[in-house]
């Protein structure tokens, strides 16, 4: 191979690779283009630019789906989940690194155990749960809910990088009279930040994005509905009328795109991190 | 002493909400799996094995949810897992742009399944029927959501599509921890770029690989929120997955009992595969 041709090589796959993006984003091209048409000009031709740009489907939309008062619920469900998700999990996955007992490395397992069972296969069980402790139709206890399915995987992560952390540290705090609380708020809760980035990286999409679970406790209760499940809900009632599918679809992926875009980078480092210790 | 307790007080909220979140509700499950239940009425009934025994010899909707869901895993875990390999080899060939690519591929992952669903069914019952005006072209004319074999063809390449970018950046990620001097090395030594690849960064980025079939398989065994929006389970029951068969046996014809039975047959396939696969792999990482 010459020179020459070896330095062609990365422009021609440059070029390839642009030709599969915008082959691949397509369907969200196609997506933007009609949220901004009208009913007739879909009909005619879904490929065509709109006549005349409009936004009167997101207005349509906006109320239909009662835009603000999802988004708060959506909102305050992520808050919960992830925050009770990080607070517990990384006490307890510091606590499990430091006390190297039987009953601590027992604990240990039967709480990353739930990572291998599916979520479907006790769900059914779950909203009957849910339903005993007064959860169902109420955005709080929907968050409480994830605690307990999003603690395994976080609680493990921490797990794994507490044990790094050198416990000349903590002694040194005790030595100084530091007490227990203070010890894990001040010194170790700030040593973990860069594991808590991946666990509410990773958990607040998750929970922001996830349909099942609120399709299962919330349902059919109107003002309690979350981001997804009011997708669902309107999406279907529109059957044909597509420009207002689209301008749905676009009002959801907004939030989740605008945070994505905001923390591209942690959010890989996330996936990375929880990819290579999982 | 002292020790127990202060060890209870960090761990007690994370064991409880795992044992009332997760815990109860699996066992009773499986103990629900045993009865007759509606769901509603406080009365169960003691049936012993009827309920697995009814799923695999009288019931041909959770058979055929079965061999779905075998059938898109498989196929969902292979095409996935090539592609974004390939297209992780080709990032990695130091072209221009690589943060933006990987940015672009990785959209669809943000999106909620439920909305994907219908962005790609306006996609293929409008866009589809466009361009089969367009070009007059059969392939486009298919019915690609009302076929029972295209609607199977449908679903595996939407999750494909939505997935992709985040196997992207696993693989990524792991062919940049392939020290550059081994495949220096290895040049030197007269290896071509195929023989590169296939010995000596195939077997580096091995843990890559077995995290992305673990996670990969797994996603696919229990999918549901795509499909339940896409296809609806449909046309018939063709696309549908066994995470919606028990759904729909437990929600919409209240068969509480019989459901839970669907629900731990799926569990124990979950985890026959996954020990399989930790075995599998677990022999075949080296370290570099």
């Amino acid at each position: 191979m010459t020179l020459k041709q070896e330095k062609q090589i990365p422009s021609v796959i440059f070029v390839l690779m642009l030709f599969i993006v915008v082959l691949y984003l397509l369907p969200l091209g196609m997506m933007i283009l009609n949220s901004v048409k009208n009913y007739d000009e879909i009909m005619k031709n879904v490929l065509a630019l709109p006549g005349h740009f409009s936004l009167k489907n997101f207005a349509v939309v906006f109320q239909d789906m009662n835009y603000p008062l999802t988004f708060f619920n959506t909102f305050v469900v992520t808050l919960i989940g992830t925050a009770g998700i990080v607070i517990f999990g990384s006490m307890a996955g510091y606590k499990m690194a430091r006390v190297k007992t039987r009953y601590s490395r027992l604990t240990f397992l039967y709480c990353i155990m739930p990572m291998m069972v599916p979520f479907q296969s006790f769900m059914i069980t779950l909203v009957v749960i849910a339903k005993a402790f007064h959860l169902t139709n109420n955005v709080p206890g929907l968050g409480i809910i994830y605690w307990g399915l999003g603690i395994p995987m976080a609680l493990f992560l921490y797990q794994g990088f507490a044990k790094t952390i050198p416990y000349e540290l903590e002694e040194s705090a005790l030595m100084e009279g530091c007490s227990q609380p203070r010890l894990f708020m001040q010194i170790i809760f700030p040593l973990l930040k860069s594991v808590t980035a991946s666990v509410i990286v990773v958990n607040a999409m998750w929970i922001w994005n996830d349909f099942l679970l609120p399709l299962l406790v919330i349902g059919g209760s109107r003002e309690k509905k979350t981001l997804q499940l009011a997708a669902y809900t309107f999406m279907g009632q529109y059957k044909s009328e597509w420009q207002n599918i689209m301008a749905a679809a676009i009002l959801i992926i907004i939030p989740a795109l605008v945070i994505y875009l905001i923390f591209q980078k942690n959010i890989i480092k996330g996936l990375v991190a929880g990819a290579v210790k999982g | 002493m002292q020790e127990l307790k202060e060890f209870a007080c960090y761990v007690f909220p994370a064991v409880m909400f795992i044992t009332v979140f997760v815990s109860i509700p699996f066992l009773m499950c499986i103990y629900n799996s045993f009865r007759k239940w509606n769901g509603i009425s406080k009365a169960t009934k003691f049936i012993g094995l009827k309920n697995y025994h009814k799923l695999f010899t009288n019931d041909p909707t959770f058979l055929h949810a079965l061999g779905f869901t075998f059938l898109y895993a498989v196929c969902v875990v292979v095409i996935i897992n090539v592609t974004a390999l390939l297209l992780a080899v080709l990032l990695e060939s130091n072209i221009k742009g690589r943060g933006f690519f990987r940015a672009a591929f990785y959209i669809p992952n943000i999106i909620s399944l439920v909305v994907i669903g219908f962005i790609w069914k306006f996609i293929c019952i409008r866009v589809f029927e466009q361009l089969a005006v367009l070009t007059n072209n059969p392939f486009w004319q298919q019915s690609w959501l009302g076929d029972p074999r295209l609607a199977v063809v449908t679903t595996i390449f939407v999750s494909v599509w939505q997935g992709l970018g985040f196997y992207l950046i696993i693989y990524i990620a792991g062919l940049q921890s392939v020290p550059d001097d081994l495949m220096e090395a290895a040049r030197i030594d007269g290896a071509g770029t195929f023989r590169r690849f296939f010995s000596v960064t195939l077997p580096l980025i091995m843990p890559s690989i077995s995290f992305c079939m673990f996670y990969s398989v797994a996603n696919s065994m229990k999918m549901f929120e795509l499909i339940f929006s896409l296809t609806g389970g449909g046309p018939g029951d063709a696309t549908t997955p066994i995470a919606l068969d028990i759904y729909n046996t437990a929600f919409n014809n209240n068969n509480f009992g019989y459901g839970s039975a669907k629900s731990v047959v799926l569990f124990v396939i979950v985890c026959a595969i996954s020990v399989i696969q930790v075995n599998f792999f677990k022999s075949r990482e080296i370290e570099a």
